[in-house]
């Protein structure tokens, strides 16, 4: 085959995939949301709401800091839910959809795509209102966008390798879903939503930095205040999770699909 | 354009050993075939048709297919119960490549379900369910259906338009019953204990399976 035919071979798969994860788009929202009262704007609300409440508890209860407290639990509380929202969701996945390999080119791979990005545009969207919003309250910006877009776009990935080996572990073992569950919720406290590395004694210092989600909050408070206090991220630290991640979460994906029993 | 098997095994395991469907298949579907098979209840056959829709592999052997074959009718395939027929319908489309609003216009000609078309799933009867399953995949234009068990094709109105269409493509329909086989196919095959026999005559495979 020459390298000419096999570029054709590739697009056409490209497209078609395309196709299939738009087409699980459309019915994920439908079926999520259903089609009457808020409808899709459900899905801006709910990290909106709770990012916002978040926001306000500490700028009420917290000490002025040279940090607004708003900012940085709001914004990094948009971050969490990236994380939240994706994984809550992942030991439901394969259940809620197998049926739908029945359609020979839906893969399993394509069914955590449409959600994840799903998911990931609409925390997106919050994100740009909280900062717009931000901006016309105090006239604050970010000092580097581009570093507080990859911090989302770092999370989305790093949930989503985290997603594949997640549903995958749910299908293998029943009770691994709620196992699993429960550290979602250690993340919230020990993940990097709350705290700033340079504020921890250095031997906790060291032990919080092997956990990949601090690098991304620390990043992510670097893309917002930067010039105010000294971040501590390693980026391919953070990458190597994610491919790691992935190469497992999308082997173990494999040997799923080949023990699902469709009925 | 056809569908083959090549020495296909299939089994999978029990809670002790193992549950054999193929013991070393061998077949040939042309383009255009109308098939029947035929097994008890347990024989394997939803395994074989997964097998045929290309979403189950074998355990050994090889499925050649070179003609586009529909999703399993007659299984839910991922339908959403909290979503209409008409946006079920568009999905499928969708996922097909074919165009929405021609695939819609099929089916609302083609069910025979009149308002229900805008209501979500759920409310539908099974009959409904099954019509409209049938007529997404029609709207779809496969080279051949693969049509699980008791569906609503009996002799109604619909059933004849069914079978109308579907003169136009292949058929394998995979069923206990063998009246069914005999009003919509022109071949029959037999699965009984690991073993798919195909016969050329209809009247022999009917004849063997009655007597199993």
């Amino acid at each position: 085959m020459s390298l000419r035919e096999e570029f054709a071979i590739i697009r056409r798969g490209a497209r078609m995939q395309q196709r299939v994860i738009g087409a699980l788009m459309i019915r994920e929202l439908g079926g999520r949301f259903g089609r009457y009262y808020l409808g899709y704007f459900w899905l801006f609300i709910e990290p909106l709401l709770l990012g916002a409440a978040i926001g306000l508890f500490h700028y009420w209860r917290d000490r002025p800091t040279a940090f607004g407290p708003f900012e940085f639990f709001a914004i990094g509380y948009i971050l969490f839910f990236v994380f939240r929202g994706i994984l809550n969701r992942a030991s439901m996945a394969i259940p809620g959809n197998q049926a739908l390999l029945y359609h020979r080119h839906v893969t399993l791979p394509d069914i955590f795509f449409a959600r994840h990005i799903i998911e990931s545009v609409a925390c997106a969207g919050v994100l740009i209102v909280m900062l717009l919003a931000l901006y016309v309250a105090d006239g604050s910006v970010p000092e580097s966008p581009i570093k507080v877009a990859a911090a989302m776009a770092l999370m989305a990935l790093l949930s989503q390798g985290l997603a594949f080996l997640w549903a995958s572990m749910s299908h293998a073992v029943d009770v691994a879903a709620r196992f699993l569950q429960a550290i979602t919720f250690l993340v919230l406290p020990i993940g990097g939503m709350f705290f700033l590395v340079e504020w921890l004694p250095i031997w906790v210092q060291e032990i919080v930095l092997w956990i990949p989600t601090v690098h991304i909050f620390e990043l992510l408070r670097d893309g917002q205040f930067g010039s105010r206090f000294r971040a501590v991220y390693d980026l391919p630290y953070v990458a190597g999770w994610i491919i790691v991640t992935h190469l497992l979460g999308l082997s173990a994906l494999r040997i799923t699909r080949q023990r699902i029993g469709l009925e | 354009m056809s569908l083959e098997l090549i020495n296909v095994h299939k089994s999978y395991p029990m809670i002790s050993g193992r549950k054999v469907v193929l013991s070393g298949a061998n077949g040939h579907i042309s383009r255009g075939e109308k098939i029947g098979i035929l097994g008890r209840n347990g024989s394997g056959k939803s395994t074989l048709v997964r097998m045929f829709a290309g979403v189950e592999a074998p355990t050994k052997g090889r499925i050649k297919c070179s003609m586009s074959i529909s999703w399993p009718i007659g299984v839910s395939a991922g339908v959403k119960p909290t979503l209409t027929g008409e946006e079920n319908a568009r999905f499928i489309a969708r996922l097909y490549g074919r165009n929405e609003k021609r695939t819609v216009e099929f089916v609302e000609s083609f069910a025979e379900l009149e308002e229900y078309l805008r209501m979500p799933i759920m409310t539908y009867s099974s009959g409904m369910r099954s019509r409209l399953s049938l007529s997404i995949s029609l709207a779809v234009d496969f080279d051949c259906y693969l049509v699980d068990e008791a569906l609503a094709v009996g002799d109604t109105r619909f059933g004849r338009a069914f079978a109308e269409r579907i003169e136009r493509s292949g058929l394998i329909l995979v069923s206990h019953s063998p009246a069914l086989v005999r009003r919509l196919c022109t071949r029959a095959a037999v699965l009984d204990q690991g073993n798919l026999t195909f016969y050329d005559d209809l009247d022999e495979a009917l004849a063997t399976y009655n007597a199993l």
